[in-house]
């Protein structure tokens, strides 16, 4: 696969990542086939994928955690390779790192200025550097000042996680790495959370990385990376990937009276179609080549061929959409592939 | 580049905020001198006995005096007013089987009742063999009933026996051509010192001591949910496990001398130096922290770990000593040899018993069982972080 943004100069590039595989042995057992793609400075990157796809494969061999027998490839980290060993010091004080459990990041028992403080003296930060730093952080993040002092186990799940954020960012890192940061909080609280880090990003100005399967993190994301079975299906900005969609993702959404395959074959085989996707019961929704054009034709179409329309909208495809339908035709396309013998 | 300080400071806090394991470590020894401090009670040297005498010569009186012939009467008498460790409780002349019987199994019962400690019998022929001797040499068997379960009671009465049978001899002009062995005990406590104290301190010291400190230990690696997530940092496994060595041995001082205080308190009878005592002490706990320190290492979670140091803990107290080494198969004494246990309680015995030095031969042991098994645990957290995947 090509090198995505190949047009960044190097010293804009934080992540520079060039025909990787990793496998267990390598060359056997691949999870990562051939990914290559670049992440510039002051990015929000989000690598998404489903369960499996090999998300953390890649945030691995980046952040030092796989030894170099087990994968090949041209791999910088802050301009650092995490090949040799002697350089894993180094690269590791540069970056920030936010397992997906607070458990893994936190001493519940010891309270969040605390915590901040022992991470910050890792990085050999002196404890008043630490604890001033601590304060800013934990005051950009909402964190509230009155449970600066407590244990940290009394704290909410989502002062946790910023607190989690918080620790992540005490080095002043020029990556900061966030593995599924929206795991484990309710759907309401999603938003705040990919919020909080799109204030971080905003107030420092730091490059970071997330890997996650929950697609509303491509809301904030300058670029998107859609992994499946190890490979890189796409690499862009999310608006740039939707607007690849025929008529630059714009949806007719038709609620059909009995809809039925029948009916949805019949709907595919309208010649400006390009893509139908069932959501819901009843709903359809259409992707066509000159959508403002075709519209009214897919109407006289459905009511010709006795498709009875109750409701019609129009809309835009939201990266979820995008990353389904993306998801979708690698399917169809390895199916074909498999039914063709493998050729 | 990472600050030792900062790792150090987190493990306290950890051991701050387990207030349980922290009450056991600082508790459990000041409560077992206590008690011990404060039982006045000595070993059982002193016995109350009961004699059964099957000389067929009668006794004219109720209780022999020292104006009757009859040997049987003399030994009774000596046992009852002449010997330090034994008192006559009751005594009894059977001269036929049945009489001979119920005394038997009136003896017996006090026995058991813990009325008496010993009860003896004398032979048939007691007085005419005594007679007898003063010519040649024959041999008199007295037979002497004790409690088999208690140990140090059998040791103890094979000893004490020798007081009231010299004191017969002498008495009844049986002394030519023999030599009398008076025993004597050369490392006593001495009478006005709290005997169970000093006693058992040298031996469950290093027991409590180690056993506690690998126990507090012994979840330091394996129950930190955020040590993984710190390999991401530019912190290095020999500084995790060097600022917890350097903290839980920090712990274990503090343990150490609180218990050395109170040990002090109590009045410790210590022939030699207190500060070899100490040391020894010291030793003993940095070796259940390194040991500690490897069974966190090397357990997957806080349940194995907690299983791998009861399974060692049973070990070590197996081949502490508790067992005499003689009494092993050879191959099997070895683990009394290789393992701290025995080392600590030999140089605890002979500073604060015999006034001896340290013996630098089981310091030396001791020790090196220390720094074998925190290299060990270096090698065992560094494969195991290295080769497993990090979970974070």
């Amino acid at each position: 696969m090509a090198t995505k943004n190949s047009e960044l100069s190097s010293s804009e590039i934080k992540i520079s990542v060039k025909h990787l595989n990793v496998g267990f042995p390598l060359g056997e057992k691949q999870i990562i086939k051939d990914v290559s793609f670049d992440v510039k400075k002051g990015e929000i990157n989000g690598f998404l994928g489903i369960s499996g796809a090999g998300k953390t494969t890649i945030i691995r061999v980046l952040t030092c955690q796989i030894p170099k027998k087990n994968w090949e490839g041209e791999v910088t980290v802050a301009k650092i390779s995490p090949e040799k060993k002697s350089n894993h010091r180094e690269l590791l004080s540069k970056i920030g790192y936010v397992p997906q459990l607070e458990n893994l990041n936190l001493y519940y028992d010891l309270t969040p200025m605390v915590n901040v403080e022992i991470f910050a003296s890792n990085y050999g930060i002196d404890k008043d550097i630490a604890v001033k730093k601590a304060q800013d952080l934990l005051s950009i993040l909402d964190v509230p000042e009155d449970t600066w002092y407590n244990k940290t186990r009394s704290l909410s799940g989502g002062e946790k996680k910023r607190l989690s954020f918080a620790i992540g960012m005490i080095n002043d890192p020029d990556i900061l790495f966030l593995d599924e940061p929206t795991t484990g909080v309710d759907a309401a609280k999603r938003y705040d959370v990919l919020s909080y880090l799109k204030k971080i990003n905003r107030n420092t100005g730091t490059t970071m990385m997330i890997i996650t399967h929950d697609l509303e993190a491509a809301h904030i994301c300058d670029t998107v990376a859609i992994l499946r079975a190890g490979k890189l299906l796409e690499y862009g900005d999310p608006k740039g990937l939707i607007s690849s969609l025929p008529s630059q993702g714009q949806i007719a959404r038709l609620t059909i009276e009995d809809l039925d395959r029948n009916k949805i074959n019949k709907v595919r085989d309208f010649a400006p179609v390009k893509k139908v996707m069932r959501s819901g019961n009843e709903i359809l929704e259409v992707f066509m080549e000159d959508f403002d054009i075709n519209l009214s034709k897919l109407v006289e179409y459905c009511i010709h061929n006795d498709i009875k329309i109750i409701s019609l909208s129009r809309d835009e495809a939201t990266f979820r959409r995008y990353f389904q339908i993306r998801i979708k035709e690698e399917e169809e396309r390895e199916q074909r592939f498999e039914q063709g013998g493998g050729h | 580049m990472s600050d030792l300080g900062g790792l150090i400071r987190k493990e306290f806090g950890r051991i701050r905020s387990d207030k349980r394991s922290l009450v056991l470590l600082f508790a459990i020894p000041i409560i077992l001198i206590v008690v011990l401090g404060l039982t006045a009670g000595g070993t059982t040297t002193f016995f109350n006995a009961s004699i059964i005498s099957k000389d067929s010569i009668e006794c004219s009186g109720e209780f022999p005096d020292n104006t009757s012939s009859e040997y049987a009467y003399s030994f009774m008498s000596i046992v009852k007013n002449n010997c330090t460790a034994f008192g006559l409780k009751t005594n009894y002349t059977a001269t036929d089987e049945s009489s001979f019987q119920n005394a038997k199994s009136e003896c017996s019962n006090l026995l058991k009742s813990e009325v008496i400690d010993i009860y003896i019998i004398l032979p048939e022929n007691f007085s005419e063999v005594v007679e007898a001797s003063k010519n040649g040499s024959i041999n008199i068997y007295i037979t002497y009933y004790i409690d088999g379960s208690d140990m140090t009671a059998v040791q103890a009465a094979e000893v004490a026996l020798m007081e009231p049978l010299a004191f017969f001899r002498m008495q009844a002009g049986l002394l030519e051509n023999m030599t009398q062995v008076i025993p004597y005990t050369e490392f006593d406590v001495p009478s006005w010192k709290t005997q169970i104290l000093n006693y058992a301190l040298p031996m469950m010291l290093p027991l409590i001591i180690l056993g506690l400190d690998m126990n507090l230990t012994s979840l330091s690696i394996v129950s930190e949910g955020p040590l993984p997530r710190m390999l991401l940092t530019p912190t290095g496994r020999r500084e995790i496990v060097l600022s917890k060595l350097i903290s839980y041995s920090a712990v274990m001082f503090l343990q150490v001398t609180e218990v050395f205080t109170a040990i002090a308190i109590f009045d410790l009878y210590c022939l030699g130096s207190l500060f070899d005592f100490y040391l020894v002490l010291l030793v003993t706990g940095f070796c259940g922290v390194t040991m500690g320190l490897f069974i966190s290492a090397i357990s997957t979670t806080e349940q194995v770990a907690n299983q791998i140091y009861l399974m060692m803990f049973i070990v070590l107290v197996m081949f502490s000593g508790f067992m005499p080494a003689e009494l092993l198969p050879p191959w099997m004494g070895v683990f009394i040899d290789i393992l701290p246990l025995g080392h600590s309680m030999e140089l605890l015995s002979n500073i604060a018993l015999k006034g001896l030095g340290i013996d630098e031969f089981h310091l030396s042991v001791v020790l090196g069982i220390a720094i074998l098994f925190l290299a060990i645990a270096y090698i065992a957290y560094a494969l195991k972080t290295k080769l497993k995947k990090l979970e974070v």
